[in-house]
């Protein structure tokens, strides 16, 4: 919301600057959002009379002018075409600035001397518009009664100086979106009296008529429609309005269109209640319905479009169309003419969120919507239209007729609230006496008797004991309140085991060399093809009715294409080695929970990419065993997954806890990488977090280091390429148990392939080690287990003993 | 034998002095003390000596072998020295050749911020929260006082699953479920992702995260917000952070507060960052409205609360100096590896 400082000082003296101003009001809560001071950029711009033109002697399309700007006649080159002997002219003078940033200097032109530089509309920043007969690309031709004041300020002159502040208006004070309401806040806020110019409009009276002018109206819809006033003016002659209502209205951003619809916008920022003029021929059968639309029903607004309405949309309507979206716009059909006498002025009030959803619905957010849709106070609505009718009057636009039609279904609510003292001070922190407070809350118009605060008309935001607090901290100043500390029982402050199990991960992957990425939750039907995601989590995915876009539509059941989309962003930068992790969550609606209204699954997961050089399976599978004990999880197998399409077949392993899989690890498979053109091989990885979490064993033991010696064996054996070392582990690991031989460990150092042993074979040894913790292995004992694995490995494994 | 045990004395003695390395002094050693070194021949042809000689033989030999051991222990010595002399000369290094290391990964600018304010925080006593992203509309709406034609439910805003599901679009549903399930004493920060109807450009993305705070317990003023923000700001931005509270308007929250803080990149006397201004918006905060306590199962004659609540990505740009947004969600491996 503009306003200017000119039409604020009705209602509050100001001894301050704009701009001290603005910080002041933003401290009391209306947050000033830019100070414009129009006129201040233009400097030393003076009004000049040319006195001669003479051809430039090196240049054709140039000339040499003599000006008098009152204190001397100054020499100036110009290009202009549309300047002759006589004209008064703005001329910037040497040293003067103008609002494009430029500043005039004194220079030669072709080998001539140039004392300044005459100036167009544009040049000063003016809208042309409002120069009527200046034309764009040429010097601006003053009128030529301004001879008088030849050398004087431009700005003085034409009156540009204009200092206009922007606010930003939280929609709990629609009040604020209006001259009257700010000029209030000004007042209290510089301790000034409210000067209350409009005052007089709160005691007037009006008699009530069931018809004016044969003009009648009806609410149908008294739950969307509050109040709506009728007053009807006559011997309308439409015209230009008067400067000082014109320029009000630009200063705050209207344009002036004539003299009757001038008045409704100017009681709008006024007042702040929307207002809306028509002609009381353009309604059928004199009589004004406020209704539902009709589903499909059309109308073309005041901005010429057609628009299609339903039954949530609320309209003004004669006996046979409606002639105004209620609290939107007016209709084409209604509009104030030339020829127009006899003129209507409505000043209703309308339920706000059936406005918003309304300017919402046929796309158009006016001035008037977006205070309608704040919830305006019914008792201003009829301020409002004496107002417009005093207005006429004023300017002479018309005659009021007496009376109004005012049908007021439902009166509005004076809220009253307790005012208790100490619970203000206990919620603000502060110790303020009962006066202080009752100081504050009258000056806001807050009356308060017998203890009881009672919210003015214009203050529907106050409901309760909270909003006449931080009304008292608004002009008590939020500046003064102290800062103490809560006093209060002491809290503990600790992660709990699933941060703590995360933050671990986190520090794991970044020792590891692994930078963490972010990514957006949202995917498309292609990413999860791309990626190859199974059809039996693809169905999962959660889809946006009104998303951004057709590539963000999906809320991702797999984390798996953000990943590679990931990987193909740096692959495409040619990024060379490049190893990413995520800790984000997947979204899976499995089993109608959306729905049901209920929340779907949301699981923490840790996703892995990299590709580059000595980057492999064994690496990435590396990685995920030292999470898994730094989070200590022991108990988990890796096994081979052959069907996980994202996967490579031969190259991919699910990890599980018991018959729990807990992730999947492997290469991409080719397809996926030719899909988001990586040409290397990429290595990927899902690890459920959420899951984990309860396999995770938070406090650690200590085991006493062994007393007793270990025994070493070497184990070396051939098997078929296809059997897998994990196998081997499990066999040895079982026999070893069974033979009551405690194997302390089992490393592999060695796998070899050659011609000797044979194709498809491969030669895999162990290095064995067998302690028992209270007492010292003998070689014997040791060897009998051995032989029984070894016997156990030949009969299963078709093992062959390498010699 | 008196001559012959001088002559090996005198041999060995030169023998040992002119010997070069370890091994040559370890063969002279058995050569003169071994087992069958000619000392100990010498020693072992005692037998045939007279009692008289027996002990004097016997004695030089003694001295002899000793001062030999002596000679042979200080040769030792000084060839051990030598040889580790030699040594540290050839193993020399360069030792501005590169390292091998494994090279370490980094934390994502927006965790890195997080978990600063999340130690501040913790620190203070409070814990850390969390809850759905894709969230009922009554938690992200309806208990923090937005009712059904509130603006801030405009589809133009938030993102929609179905009329009662959606994408949350601040991290205030986690306060409304925490409260909903514990009795106060009830201190938490709830960061997160959330999701806002916005086109991406340098400044706006469709996804950010939030850090938000709540307190409630009996006698909650607005000087403790005012203290715990100010605390905070201090041990996030500098010792030297000033705060400033300026009314504004939240519906979850009466009295509402904007809070600036001092610029963190001038110290207040105006720059880029804050616009020329010395302030910098920080974050939006207020004492819990009653009827979100209301709403959530607290009785507010008996409780009041605080909360407060930021955005992590303009934190994490003005500390960084990074100027889009976009950047933190490319994930260019080049812009990563600076954090």
């Amino acid at each position: 919301m503009k306003a200017s400082i000119e039409w604020l000082k009705e209602y509050s003296d100001i001894n301050v600057t704009p701009v001290e101003l603005g910080d002041i009001l933003t401290m009391t809560g209306s947050k000033v959002e830019t100070v414009d001071q129009k006129g201040n950029d233009i400097k030393n711009v003076v009004v000049g009379k040319i006195l001669e033109i003479e051809k430039h002697p090196n240049a054709d399309k140039l000339v040499v002018t003599k000006v008098d700007v009152g204190t001397e006649e100054i020499q100036i080159v110009t290009g202009a075409k549309n300047i002759n002997v006589g004209n008064i002219v703005p001329i910037a003078k040497d040293g003067a600035e103008l609002p494009n940033g430029v500043k005039i200097k004194k220079g030669e032109l072709r080998g001539i001397d140039s004392c300044g530089m005459m100036c167009s509309v544009g040049e000063l920043n003016l809208d042309i518009a409002d120069y009527p007969g200046q034309i764009e690309d040429g010097i601006m031709i003053l009128n030529r009664s301004f001879e008088e004041y030849l050398g004087e300020d431009i700005v003085d002159i034409l009156n540009l100086k204009e200092d206009i502040i922007d606010f930003e208006i939280t929609s709990n004070r629609p009040d604020c979106f209006s001259i009257e309401g700010l000029g209030r806040e000004v007042a209290v806020s510089l301790n000034k009296k409210f000067k209350n110019p409009r005052g007089n409009l709160n005691k007037l009276k009006v008699e009530d008529k069931k018809s004016i002018e044969g003009l009648s109206v009806d609410i149908e819809a008294p739950d969307l429609c509050y109040r709506y006033i009728a007053r009807v003016v006559k011997n309308v002659k439409i015209k230009e309005s008067p400067d000082w209502m014109k320029r009000r209205l630009k200063a705050c951003g209207v344009r002036s269109i004539n003299n009757i619809v001038d008045i409704t916008n100017y009681v709008m920022l006024e007042l702040g209640q929307p207002m809306h003029a028509f002609d009381i021929n353009s309604i059928e059968g004199k009589h004004i319905t406020v209704r539902r639309a009709k589903n499909g029903e059309k109308i073309t607004t005041l901005d010429e479009q057609e628009r299609e309405l339903d039954e949530n949309n609320l309209v003004i309507a004669d006996d046979k169309k409606p002639v105004a979206i209620a609290g939107v716009m007016g209709g084409l059909n209604s509009e104030i003419e030339n020829d127009t006498e006899t003129v209507v002025f409505e000043s209703a009030v309308f339920y706000g969120g059936s406005v918003r959803k309304t300017a919402k619905k046929v796309g158009l957010r006016t001035e008037s919507s977006s205070r309608f849709e704040k919830g305006l106070s019914a008792e201003n609505a009829l301020r409002a239209v004496n107002r417009a009718v005093e207005l006429v009057e004023l300017i002479g636009a018309g005659e009021a007729i007496d009376g109004k039609i005012d049908v007021y279904p439902t009166k509005q609510e004076v809220h009253k609230i307790k005012l208790d003292v100490d619970k203000i001070n206990n919620l603000l922190g502060t110790k303020l006496s009962k006066k202080e407070m009752v100081d504050i809350l009258e000056k806001l118009e807050i009356k308060v008797e017998n203890d009881v605060a009672i919210a003015p008309y214009f203050r529907m935001d106050l409901t309760c004991l909270a909003d006449i607090a931080e009304e008292v901290a608004r002009f008590y100043g939020y500046d003064k309140l102290d800062s103490t500390l809560i006093k209060a029982d002491t809290t503990l402050g600790v992660r709990n085991k699933g941060q703590k199990i995360i933050k671990k991960i986190r520090e794991v992957l970044v020792n590891s060399g692994l930078s963490e990425i972010y990514t957006y939750g949202f995917i498309s039907e292609k990413d999860l093809e791309k990626s190859n995601i199974a059809e039996d989590v693809k169905k999962y995915a959660i889809t946006l009715q009104n998303p951004l876009g057709e590539e963000f539509k999906l809320m991702r059941p797999s984390t798996i294409p953000s990943m590679m989309q990931i990987l193909a962003t740096n692959a495409n930068k040619k990024n060379q080695n490049v190893k990413l992790f995520d800790i984000s969550r997947n979204y899976k609606n499995t089993n109608h929970q959306v729905e049901d209204g209920e929340v779907p699954i949301q699981e923490d997961i840790l996703t892995i990419g990299m590709y580059g050089d000595n980057i492999d399976f064994y690496v990435l599978k590396g990685i995920i065993e030292n999470i898994l004990e730094a989070i200590n999880v022991n108990r988990y197998d890796i096994e081979k997954e052959k069907n996980n399409r994202s996967y490579h077949p031969g190259r991919c392993a699910n990890i599980k806890i018991g018959i729990d899989t807990i992730g999947t690890i492997g290469e991409a498979h080719p397809e996926v990488l030719q899909n988001y053109d990586i040409e290397k091989r990429a290595y990927i990885a899902e690890i459920n977090i959420t899951k984990l979490e309860k396999y995770s064993r938070e406090n650690k033991k200590y085991v006493e280091i062994p007393k007793f010696p270990a025994v070493e064996r070497d184990l070396a054996i051939i098997v078929d390429e296809e059997v897998e070392v994990g196998e081997i582990e499990k066999i040895v690991t079982k026999k070893a148990k069974k033979a009551k031989k405690p194997l302390e460990s089992m490393k592999l150092f060695d796998i070899y392939r050659d011609e000797k042993i044979g194709e498809n074979k491969k030669s895999v040894a162990y290095a064995l080690m067998f302690r028992d913790k209270n007492k010292t292995l003998s070689d014997d004992e040791i060897n009998v287990a051995m032989d029984e694995i070894i016997q156990e490995l030949q009969k299963t494994l078709n093992a062959e003993l390498r010699k | 034998m008196k001559e012959e045990i001088a002559k090996i004395g005198e041999n060995s003695k030169n023998e040992i002095n002119s010997c070069k390395d370890l091994k040559q002094l370890s063969d002279l050693k058995v050569k003169y003390l071994g087992k069958k070194g000619e000392l100990t021949v010498v020693l072992r042809g005692m037998g045939s000596l007279s009692p008289e000689e027996r002990p004097v033989i016997g004695s030089l030999v003694n001295q002899v072998r000793d001062e030999l051991n002596e000679l042979f222990d200080k040769k030792e010595k000084e060839l051990k020295q030598e040889e580790l002399k030699k040594r540290l000369e050839t193993e020399n290094i360069d030792v501005t050749e590169p390292s091998k290391k494994i090279e370490l990964g980094s934390l994502h600018p927006i965790t890195q911020v997080i978990g600063e304010v999340e130690e501040i925080f913790l620190g203070m006593g409070y814990e850390i929260a969390d809850g759905p992203e894709v969230e009922k509309a009554i938690y992200n709406f309806d208990k923090l006082n937005t009712p059904p034609d509130h603006p801030a439910r405009d589809v133009q805003d938030t993102f929609y699953i179905t009329d009662d599901i959606v994408l949350r679009s601040q991290t205030s549903p986690v306060q409304a479920r925490v409260m909903e399930n514990q009795k106060p004493p009830i201190k938490i920060i709830c960061p997160g992702k959330v999701y806002r109807s916005d086109s991406i450009d340098a400044t706006h993305s469709p996804v950010f995260h939030q850090i938000e705070g709540l307190v409630v317990d009996k006698n909650i003023s607005m000087t403790d917000l005012k203290g715990t923000l100010e605390m905070f700001a201090k041990k996030c931005l500098g010792e030297k952070t000033k705060i400033r509270f300026r009314p504004h308007h939240f519906p979850f929250t009466e009295p509402s507060a904007e809070a600036d803080v001092s610029c963190f990149v001038c110290g207040g006397k105006g720059c880029k960052v804050c616009k020329g201004e010395g302030w910098i918006e920080l974050l939006g905060c207020g004492m819990v409205h009653p009827n979100v306590l209301r709403n959530c199962g607290i009785d507010p004659e008996e409780y009041s609360g605080f909360a407060f609540g930021f955005g992590v990505e303009r934190i994490a740009m003005a500390k960084f100096g990074i100027e889009d947004m976009r950047l933190l969600f490319e994930n260019d491996v080049r812009f990563l590896k600076q954090f």
